[in-house]
């Protein structure tokens, strides 16, 4: 069953196009991988999925409603699906359990017991049980990112976004941070992945997408994707990062 | 251990429940009753500062408050407030914590020091003959009178051009061309204008709008009085306009990024995430700007104003004769006038540092050199 899917995405900033129509589907349960080169727009596509950027053209669906509907408030949208940053992007003047919080406290409205309680919660289930009173400069990069990813969850999220969540991270951090985004795609938690980690795309994902220059280029099992690319370029790409 | 989030949907939690999470604390009435009593006992320190001082003033003669009544009463405020620090810390050991540290024992205990230091070496000098001391405390009480207008006068303007600033500051950083426009041209004129210029101008104009109203003349001069005043609130709030927009522009983008991606609405963002970062960078350049206005009061003297400057400028004038004299009276008035400036400058400055500890953020200290 579609969960999350856009129709003929299309974004320019200034005179660059970054989105030429892209269509991409996202099943309930499914851990999707996108891949591809820097600058191709994935990040943009991204955020595209959850109004952080509002598309020029096209639709996005969640459960066949209409995102992109003006009448529906973005603030809405973005308590449906979460997002993880590369640079985690922690309110620093506030502890983990804090960070976690405010988007219960502010966006939902929920009373401050209630979010406190699932703030605790979530930060034992990404292993910081120990670390809840901890402000975002007193944490490592893993750790942060690991607060980030507690925060995004604690929404109740029907869809996660990272955007290339293991980029600022140290080689130890990046096995901390994957280990609890492979947990989540075990539990069939729904999360849509931009990622460099070929190891993790290979392993984890249901499915790869391989993005280039503003469009999808194929998409597949891991398996295709990495061993029996069928396009040119995703064959060079692979030869590239595979070596 | 509480119940688990029931909304957790098909996903089975891997984590064993948390231990206990909070310090069990003893009930109250209510969570805003619980954090005014430490609120209220940090404001009422910075008022024991004032008394205390001005109880010292007393001790030598001087002043309105009478010695023996001066000390009792600072005394009896001082037993208040440990017993306010002791509850404070039984009702919610976060808020007391961070209200009542020694950074704040502190700076009243300096501010105490600093000015029982000055007028030690004021009286010492006297003792030694420098000047004459019967003349210095005979000055004493007229300026502690021009203390206190100073002080009522910059208990309006830091306050409004606070208030000024930060909204102008806000809507410099705003999307809206309007809001912006309107900001920019504000700041732009205030900024440019000679506070003297503006204090005349803002005060003639009033009495010139005030002079066929009807309204008694004495009302009317009052109004031109404190319309004076409120020039140099907007002449701060121009100045304080730019520290806080300097603030809310050092708050990096991704900050709002991630709260529009939990779904908190911008003004929301505006006051849970990006104000408190702002006013941390933002507090010494406003501790500046405070200090700065407190001096530019003396500029009020030229619209009649009798506050600290204005007093010494007229008890300089009745010094005395003969001249050499005059040059004496002159120089003691004014470094008397010039030590209460102090006085005032420091509790406010220092009130800025009691804040600024209030805003701290464990692990972004400043780097230790």
């Amino acid at each position: 069953m579609t969960h999350l899917s856009a129709r003929g995405l299309k974004k320019s900033f200034g005179t660059l196009q970054v989105l030429k129509g892209v269509d991409l589907d996202i099943e309930l349960g499914e851990a999707l991988c996108i891949i591809g080169p820097s600058g191709s727009g994935k990040s943009t596509l991204l955020r595209c999925l959850n109004l952080l950027i509002v598309p020029d053209e096209g639709q996005v669906f969640l459960d066949n409603v209409l995102l992109t509907n003006p009448r529906i408030r973005p603030e809405w949208v973005r308590q449906q699906i979460g997002m993880v940053f590369q640079q985690f992007n922690l309110f620093t003047h506030l502890s983990a359990t804090k960070n976690v919080m405010l988007g219960l406290r502010h966006g939902k409205k929920v009373s401050r017991a209630k979010a406190h309680e699932k703030a605790v919660f979530e930060l034992n289930r990404v292993g910081l049980g120990s670390k809840l009173d901890a402000y975002p400069a007193q944490l490592s990069g893993g750790q942060q990112q690991r607060v980030a990813i507690a925060r995004a969850l604690a929404m109740d999220p029907k869809v996660i976004l990272f955007d290339e969540p293991t980029s600022a991270l140290d080689p130890e951090s990046i096995h901390e941070v994957l280990e609890v985004m492979a947990q989540l795609a075990k539990e069939r938690m729904t999360m849509a992945v931009v990622t460099h980690e070929m190891g993790f795309a290979r392993e984890v994902s249901d499915r790869v997408v391989f993005f280039d220059a503003g469009k999808i280029l194929e998409q597949g099992s891991p398996s295709e994707i990495f061993d029996h690319p069928a396009h040119d370029r995703t064959k060079s790409f692979m030869d590239k990062i595979l070596r | 251990m509480t119940a688990v989030p029931t909304d957790l949907g098909r996903r089975s939690p891997p984590v064993p429940p948390p231990a206990r999470v909070r310090a069990a604390r003893p009930p109250f009435p209510s969570r805003s009753l619980r954090r005014a009593v430490p609120i209220g006992t940090g404001v009422a320190l910075v008022g024991v500062a004032i008394y205390v001082i001005v109880g010292l003033l007393g001790f030598y003669g001087v002043g309105t408050l009478k010695t023996p009544l001066a000390f009792v009463l600072a005394a009896a405020v001082g037993a208040a407030l440990s017993v306010g620090v002791v509850a404070a810390r039984w009702l919610d050991p976060k808020w007391a914590g961070r209200i009542l540290t020694w950074a704040v024992w502190k700076s009243v205990l300096q501010a105490v020091l600093a000015v029982f230091g000055g007028l030690v070496f004021l009286i010492g000098l006297g003792r030694l003959g420098i000047y004459r001391l019967g003349f210095a405390e005979s000055q004493i009480p007229a300026l502690l009178k021009g203390f206190y207008t100073s002080l009522e006068v910059v208990a309006v303007i830091i306050p409004l051009g606070f208030v000024l600033g930060f909204l102008v500051g806000w809507a410099r950083t705003t999307g809206s061309l309007i809001l912006r426009g309107f900001a920019a041209y504000y700041v732009d004129f205030f900024r440019s204008m000679p506070p003297i210029a503006l204090i005349f101008f803002a005060s003639l104009a009033a009495a010139l709008a005030l002079r066929n109203s009807g309204i008694d003349p004495y009302t009317a001069y009052l109004i031109t009085q404190w319309v004076g005043v409120v020039a140099l609130a907007f002449h701060t709030g121009a100045y304080q306009a730019e520290i806080m927009r300097a603030g809310i522009l050092s708050v990096p983008a991704g900050q709002t990024e991630a709260a529009d991606a939990v779904g908190i609405s911008r003004i929301r963002t505006m006051f849970v995430v990006t104000l408190p970062q702002a006013f941390r960078i933002s507090l010494p350049p406003l501790g500046n700007e405070f200090s700065s206005v407190i001096k530019d009061t003396s500029l009020l003297s030229v619209i009649g104003w009798f506050e600290l400057s204005g007093t010494a400028l007229n008890l300089v004038s009745e010094a005395g004769r003969p001249p050499e004299s005059y040059l004496y009276g002159s120089i003691v008035i004014w470094v008397e006038a010039a030590f209460l400036y102090f006085v005032l400058t420091y509790i406010v400055t220092r009130t800025v540092r009691v804040v600024e500890d209030l805003f701290k953020v464990p692990g972004l200290e400043a780097a230790h050199l």
